[in-house]
């Protein structure tokens, strides 16, 4: 049944075609056949019923008189009936009268039946017919008839049959072929129609159409089914492509709306309804100090905070007003951000409210900006307002036709004129009469944007004065760049005239007396250099020559060699003299002394050893702060430490000497203090004692008095100054400053201190 | 042979007192003295007189002379071919660090103060003998 049921629909029709063709022949065959053998029987019972009465009454006579010979005649007519096998006539008693029997076969004739009929049995017909003569019976005919005929018929009809039936089934084929076209084919488009569509969606495809039947109706609402989808698709379709354009418009609007509202320069932060933070730009963020993720969701109270400037009072921030009253809301001034960070920024804020044509809000946005620039602007403003009003020099507006556009405090107390009088008037009022052709000069230059600084020139003030005046003039810009205008200074310089022209004088006469004093006092240093140099031989000459003179004559007596000592002693004497003179006079020399970095750290431990014997004997402690790095000469500095620190060594009281260097920074140069407990100076001589060869003190304590000297040079050759600070008993400190040397700073604040051993 | 040596010293007391100090370490030597910076200048650099001059064992030169200083006669020494590798002893009353540091860029041998005290300038003529046996110039004396 399967296989029927999924065989293709020809072949079906081929084998319903061909069936119920074969059926309808077979039954009609089979009908045929039966009827006619009825009929043939029908027919052949009436034959031979005839056939026998006609023998049987010509037999009548035979018989009666046992004519043997006529009866045999008789029946031997029946030759020309060849299916007839055998004929017999019977007497009365049974007894075989006469016989005949169809040539070849051998007589078997059926007995005499009890009455006259015909009897069929199987193969063979018997008929039995009475002899009858004058309604007497006196004889039987027996005959035996061949049914072969009938056999032979039904195979006629048999190979007939089967001949219709070929020839149908042929017909069935070609017809089913026909049919194929008709129905098949039209079913197998729409099929074909039916997987195309289903496989392409490909909606507009159409099924042929081949007939005006069933098939054609099916193909009819195929298309129509098939027309309804494809317009419905293309709605479909039409509609996705609108959504999506929407949606990409949406997305881009959004997008461009996001870039613009992340670029704008405002802060830019939109909240829900309930005041929680839907978005904030860039700009906002960087202000408010939060970041993005942080912000979002939170109520934006927590993060915009705001304060009034002067009161410091939490000011309400505009989207809670714009909640509440649903409408714009502009800010109050002076208002002050206060970032996650606390860091303030004075803004400019409005809120306002978020809804879609007419129906509830559904947020808030709140625009903010920095105004700090604005506010310095402003303030810049303000003060150069008030500088200009403060001014004491003349500061004028004027345009480029040279009218008096402002007018200050400072132009009405030079020239006269108030502002009411000045302003729209040309400037030129104020000019000299002899210096009239100037003003359009200057204003040609303002033109081409020249600026003019400290023109000197003469004005004629309100009352006829005529005034000294500098004048720096430029030109003023408007937004785009264009010259609109000039502003002047004007400055009364009549008495700097009168008193410049004077200083010139004296600076004449102090340039003079200064080169004179400088040649003097470098002639006087050369004169140091070379006196203590050269003084120095002859002096060595005289000690020298003196200790051979006891050594050449030993026999000398003990007076003379004692008067050689103290030639000696004095040449000595006056050699260390000579050579402090020496130092002295090279600080001051013109020579350029090698300048380099100079760890004053490694000075004091060069004056450390320098002076190793006077420290060891007195057993003074030193200690030195963590000293700079000076651009310098170093002589210079072992010269200044040695003096001193020799000086706190010589200079002490009874008790161990303790010295102490410190340095300090002050106004960004170094100062330093090297302070003792030693027996300290009369405030009288805190001056003196830096004079060259002043000494306090006999010869009880030896020395030259050139070491302060030294130190005094040496610090004023830095650019700096050496005092003391000291009493009687009670240590000295003295301090010098170098603010001419460019130095390392002071290391640490807190300063270590190396003592000495 | 005794060892020569060029003193250029234009103090002839300071000449007395440097060739008794050289006795006085007991040294065998000649004198040669210019008491001229100019002259010396002419004998290292074998002009005029002094063509034939011969580079002795040992110079001491004094730095300030008449005409030309010692170091430029230090330079002339170091300069030519006969008396390049000459031993050289500064004696002087300078004692400026920067005289010092240009002196010392021409292989000076010794650096003498002239000193104040008789004692001290006596033993100068120890200090030239050290310094002649250093250089090798008494084996030399002695092998010549």
């Amino acid at each position: 049944m399967s296989f029927f049921s999924n065989m293709p629909i020809k072949r079906k029709l081929m084998a319903i075609t061909m069936v119920t063709t074969a059926a309808a022949l077979l039954s009609l065959g089979i009908g045929i056949v039966v009827a006619d053998s009825s009929l043939f029987r029908g027919y052949l019972a009436r034959d031979l019923s005839a056939l026998t009465r006609i023998i049987a009454d010509n037999s009548t006579a035979a018989l009666a008189f046992d004519d043997r010979q006529s009866a045999t005649e008789t029946l031997s007519a029946l030759r020309a009936r060849p299916h007839i096998v055998a004929a017999c006539i019977y007497r009365l008693d049974g007894t075989m009268f006469a016989e005949y029997a169809r040539p070849g076969a051998s007589a078997m004739c059926p007995s005499p039946g009890s009455g006259d009929g015909i009897r069929f049995t199987g193969a063979d017909a018997t008929v039995s017919r009475s002899v009858v003569l004058a309604n007497r019976r006196i004889g039987t005919l027996a005959l035996l008839y061949d049914l072969g005929e009938i056999r032979e018929r039904r195979i006629l009809y048999g190979e007939t049959v089967l001949g219709f039936l070929l020839a149908s089934s042929l017909l069935a084929f070609l017809l089913s072929s026909k049919m194929r076209s008709v129905i098949a084919t039209p079913i197998s488009q729409l099929a074909r129609a039916t997987a195309s569509v289903s496989a392409t969606r490909d909606y507009s495809i159409r099924a042929q159409k081949f007939s005006g039947d069933e098939l054609g109706v099916l193909a009819d609402g195929f298309n129509e089914m098939l027309a309804g989808i494809q317009s419905r698709d293309h709605e479909l379709r039409s509609a996705l492509l609108a959504r999506e354009d929407a949606l990409r418009e949406a997305r881009s609007s959004r997008d461009s709306l996001e870039t613009t509202l992340a670029s704008i320069g405002d802060a830019v932060i939109s909240t829900d309804v309930e005041g929680r933070i839907v978005f904030a730009n860039r700009v906002a963020l960087s202000l408010l100090k939060w970041t993005e993720a942080e912000v979002a969701g939170r109520p934006l109270d927590e993060v915009f905070r705001i304060v009034n400037e002067f009161s410091r009072e939490t000011v309400e921030s505009p989207v809670t007003k714009v909640l509440r009253e649903g409408s714009i809301v502009g800010m109050a001034n002076h208002t002050v951000l206060l970032a996650k960070d606390g860091t303030e920024t004075p803004i400019d804020d409005s809120g306002a409210p978020i809804r879609r044509e007419g129906g509830p809000i559904q947020g808030t946005v709140l625009v903010f900006r920095d105004v700090t620039a604005r506010r310095d602007a402003e303030e810049t403003s303000r003060l150069l307002v008030s500088i200009v009003e403060s001014s004491g020099d003349a500061i004028v507006g004027k345009n480029l036709n040279g009218i008096v556009t402002s007018w200050n405090k400072g132009a009405e107390l030079i020239f006269g004129y108030s502002a009411m009088e000045m302003i729209g008037h040309p400037v030129s009022l104020l000019a000299a009469p002899d210096r009239l052709d100037e003003m359009p000069e200057i204003l040609a230059r303002i033109r081409r944007g020249e600026r003019i600084d400290g023109y000197e020139t003469v004005r004629r003030t309100k009352d006829g004065t005529r005034i000294n005046v500098s004048l720096t003039i430029s030109p003023v810009y408007d937004a785009v760049g264009r010259i609109v205008g000039a502003s002047k200074i004007a400055r009364d310089i009549t008495g700097q005239v009168r008193a410049a022209a004077r200083l010139a004088e004296l600076n004449a006469d102090l340039q003079r007396s200064n080169e004179n004093l400088a040649r003097s006092n470098e002639d006087l240093e050369r004169f140091a250099f070379v006196a203590s140099h050269d003084l120095q031989e002859p002096l060595r000459m005289i000690a020298v020559y003196s200790q051979l003179l006891v050594k050449s004559y030993p026999e000398t007596d003990s007076q003379a060699a004692m008067f050689v000592s103290n030639i000696v002693g004095g040449t000595k004497r006056m050699r260390e003299l000579l050579a402090d003179l020496l130092a002295y006079a090279e600080i001051g020399a013109r020579v350029e002394q090698p300048v380099e970095a100079v760890d004053l750290n490694a000075v004091m431990e060069i004056v450390r050893q320098n002076l190793k014997v006077a420290i060891d004997d007195s057993g003074a402690v030193i200690s030195t702060a963590d000293l700079p790095v000076v651009k310098a000469y170093s002589g210079h500095f072992i010269s200044l430490f040695q003096n001193l620190i020799g000086n706190a060594i010589k200079y002490r009281s009874e008790l161990p000497p303790v010295i102490r260097v410190s340095v300090e920074e002050t106004g960004g140069h170094p100062r330093f203090a090297i302070s003792d407990n030693g027996i300290g100076i009369e405030p009288e001589y805190h001056e003196k004692i830096f004079a060259a060869f002043k000494r306090l003190h006999g010869k009880k304590i030896p020395g030259t008095g050139i070491g302060l000297a030294i130190c005094q040079r040496v610090v004023e050759r830095y650019g700096g100054r050496i005092w003391v600070e000291s009493d009687v008993g009670r240590g000295a400190t003295f301090r010098f400053t170098l603010p001419d040397v460019s130095w390392s700073g002071v290391r640490s604040g807190v300063q270590s201190e190396r003592k000495a051993e | 042979m005794k060892i020569r040596i060029l003193v250029v010293e234009d103090n002839p007391a300071d000449v007395m007192l440097l060739r008794w100090a050289l006795e006085t370490a007991e040294l065998d030597f000649e004198l040669t003295v210019i008491d001229d910076g100019g002259d010396a200048l002419a004998f290292v650099q074998q002009r005029g007189e002094y063509a034939d001059a011969v580079a002795p064992d040992l110079a001491i030169l004094d730095l300030n002379l008449p005409r030309n200083d010692g170091l430029e006669i230090l330079q002339a020494i170091r300069a030519s071919q006969a008396f390049t590798d000459l031993t050289v002893a500064i004696l002087s009353s300078s004692s400026s660090p920067r005289e010092r540091a240009k002196i010392d860029a021409f292989r000076v041998g010794r650096y003498i103060a002239k000193p104040t005290d008789l004692n001290e300038f006596l033993k100068i003529g120890f200090i030239v003998k050290d310094l002649l046996e250093e250089s090798g110039a008494c084996r030399r004396a002695a092998a010549s």
